[in-house]
């Protein structure tokens, strides 16, 4: 009898500690159906599923800022080692920050920038893009490529924005305005830009709406890869030639490279989410060992065009 | 039967009693809103919403607009002939556009194609015997699985009894979990050239205007629709005047479920990808075509004429901002305002012609 209870108590006491060696991490991801956002949590549960350090629990925020804070407060109280970020607002990030600092647990923003990040207590990082440099490398390849087709004396575009509520529809579109206000390419103008809520099939409606005003462009810039393949959908319904019209979207998604290596799409911008949802983890688990870390690791976005296509296949 | 203060269903029935058809009404409200909007684009855009000013057409009429005025609303247009059956039997149903993103998904998986750009499809879901699969096999995969979330939502209104509003809240949530647990958030694409006809140019348009005419029929002329009509009225005398209510009620609801599968098969071809997030709102843009277009949400009141002018209502409101060139911002607020306006004229229409019976 003593002999299995030695052995039972043997047992448990290794599970326990095999149990308290895995960290548990809590990740609030900005929304679950979102492909960019797909393949970085992708990314990070590759890694989840690789260590047997690391334990992660997902979220989805469902874009909502107010659940997203609710689901920080739910993981301190549940007493887990760090928290991953991936933030629905990035003017929200002070008051998560601070829900995180004053229970003393580590956290990290991936992903999108926090709006405090100069001045981000102790124990905390992030590892995010600058989500300025997404739009206005597209814009101003754009606006080079308008350039080399000789319209150079006046070219006209249509942006498809995203939806609204969205920091990031709302941070590309002033990108491409700033960069078509530069004396190098303000031969650009604006026909319209309404949203089409990142969707393929309400760019398509909405191209299709602009079309049938019969009003002459040259560029179709969409927020993001979805809708940009929505309007070029569209474009072709109509019959109009690929050839003609400059076409850019942002994030790189496997249906836009095949769409650009076919000719439809000319820029399209990557962002390395997966390499910034594994460094995420990284970072979190060196912040829970107390190791030093680098508090700003900015992860670059990449141009891609016909040219080194190859490179993002 | 002179108190029109909730549900004139009565009044309804008695056709012999009203001036005219409601569908006058809102037929007279969509012509309104075209008016206003070509005044506004004569006084700001020196061009006219529906006729061809550019000479770009052979017809007087500006076709591509008007192409695009139905296009866009035939697939939501779809689930809408679906929910106003479920209204008219005083339920409603709110999990249409979850159904709409779970069944993309699933019917998408099995109508891979095998090759894209010369190599194996990246994006392919099952192994290589589910890929290039004859196009009939994702097309009944889409109605079957619509239809089985109707069947649920049936299920749960009409034998469990439990309020529609809750029942198909609850499939709307449990439906969009399925969609994105599916393919773990991932979007499907590259679907077969076959698949891709389905959804293709007027394709949408052609099946939403024939499954209108084909329940138009239904709903008018066969026991089918006037037992909707009756249950809808008064659920406790259409009960015992023999009606099987719960019965009927579960063919409604599965009606409604296997039109928003369709509608996922139509919106996945057009698109040539399905992804976890389709469909989002769009059984409140459903419910409010129905409802513009004089569904009572009361029960027992409404017509499938109704509805397709209640499509047709907001299919000219979206292409007139954009005609418009309306500010993004503005837009949502004018439609709110303009889906309440028109509910209001035909609410208080209807308390006019009740009183003076």
């Amino acid at each position: 009898m003593k002999k299995i209870l030695m052995a039972a108590g043997l047992t448990t006491l290794m599970m326990g500690t095999t149990a308290m060696a895995e960290l548990q991490i809590g990740v609030s991801v900005a929304r679950f159906d979102d492909n960019g956002l797909t393949v970085m949590r992708n990314g990070m549960t590759a890694f989840d599923d690789a260590s047997d350090e690391v334990s992660l629990q997902m979220e989805d925020a469902t874009d909502d800022v107010a659940k997203q804070l609710d689901q920080i407060n739910n993981f301190i109280a549940s007493g887990v080692d760090a928290i991953i970020v991936n933030a629905v607002d990035t003017n929200a990030t002070e008051a998560m920050s601070n829900a995180a600092a004053t229970a003393g647990v580590p956290l990290v923003y991936v992903n999108r920038q926090p709006i405090n990040m100069a001045t981000l207590p102790e124990g905390q990082a992030f590892v995010a893009s600058n989500e300025i440099e997404s739009g206005t490398l597209a814009a101003f390849q754009m606006c080079r490529q308008l350039r080399a087709e000789g319209k150079a004396g006046g070219a006209r575009a249509y942006v498809l924005v995203g939806q609204l509520s969205n920091q990031a529809a709302v941070q590309r579109t002033k990108d491409f305005h700033d960069v078509i206000g530069m004396d190098m390419c303000n031969f650009i103008t604006i026909i319209d830009e309404q949203t089409a809520n990142w969707s393929r099939d309400e760019a398509n409606d909405l191209m299709t709406n602009w079309l049938s005003s019969g009003d002459e462009f040259d560029a179709v810039f969409g927020n993001n890869d979805e809708m940009a393949l929505g309007a070029i959908q569209a474009m072709k319904a109509s019959g109009i030639s690929m050839d003609d019209v400059v076409v850019g979207g942002v994030d790189a998604t496997s249906d836009a490279l095949l769409a650009m290596s076919v000719g439809d799409m000319d820029v399209t911008v990557f962002q390395d989410l997966a390499g910034q949802g594994a460094g995420s983890i990284e970072t979190a688990m060196a912040l829970v060992n107390g190791e030093a870390v680098d508090k700003a690791v900015f992860i670059p976005f990449k141009l891609v065009t016909p040219e080194n296509l190859a490179d993002f296949q | 039967m002179s108190d029109g203060s909730e549900g004139t269903g009565g009044l309804t029935f008695d056709k012999s009693k009203r001036s005219w058809p409601n569908e006058l009404n809102v037929l007279g409200a969509l012509i309104l809103i075209i008016i206003i909007f070509e005044v506004l684009g004569a006084i700001f855009m020196q061009q006219s919403l529906l006729f061809d000013t550019r000479d770009r057409f052979d017809s007087i009429f500006n076709e591509a607009r008007l192409r695009i005025i139905i296009i866009q609303v035939a697939i939501i247009g779809i689930i809408a002939l679906g929910v106003t059956q479920v209204i008219i039997t005083a339920g409603i149903d709110l999990s249409s556009g979850s159904v709409v993103g779970a069944t993309a998904m699933i019917a998408m998986s099995f109508a891979q194609v095998a090759e894209v750009n010369g190599a194996m499809n990246p994006k392919a879901i099952f192994g290589p015997s589910f890929l290039d699969l004859p196009v009939v096999i994702p097309i009944i995969v889409g109605l079957t699985v619509g239809t089985l979330a109707g069947a649920i939502n049936g299920l749960l209104v009409a034998y469990a009894r439990i309020p529609p509003f809750i029942a198909t809240l609850g499939m709307m949530l449990f439906a969009r979990g399925v969609a994105q647990w599916w393919s773990l958030g991932n979007p499907v694409s590259f679907p077969t050239e076959s698949y891709a006809k389905i959804g293709a140019g007027m394709m949408p348009v052609i099946i939403f205007l024939s499954l209108a005419v084909l329940f138009h029929f239904i709903m008018n002329y066969t026991v089918y629709g006037k037992h909707t009509y009756a249950i809808g009225s008064n659920e406790a005398a259409a009960r015992m005047s023999g009606i099987n209510v719960p019965r009927h009620l579960m063919l409604v609801y599965m009606i409604a479920g296997g039109l928003a599968g369709l509608a996922a098969v139509i919106l996945t071809s057009k698109n040539l990808t399905a992804q976890s997030g389709m469909g989002l709102s769009y059984e409140l843009e459903a419910i409010a075509m129905a409802v513009i277009g004089g569904v009572s949400l009361f029960g027992g009141r409404g017509s499938i004429i109704g509805t397709v002018i209640g499509a047709l209502i907001i299919g000219v409101i979206t292409s007139g901002f954009t005609f418009l060139r309306l500010g993004a911002f503005y837009q949502e607020m004018v439609l709110g305002c303009i889906i309440v306006g028109a509910v209001a004229l035909d609410q208080w229409q209807q308390q006019r012609a009740a009183s003076r019976s």
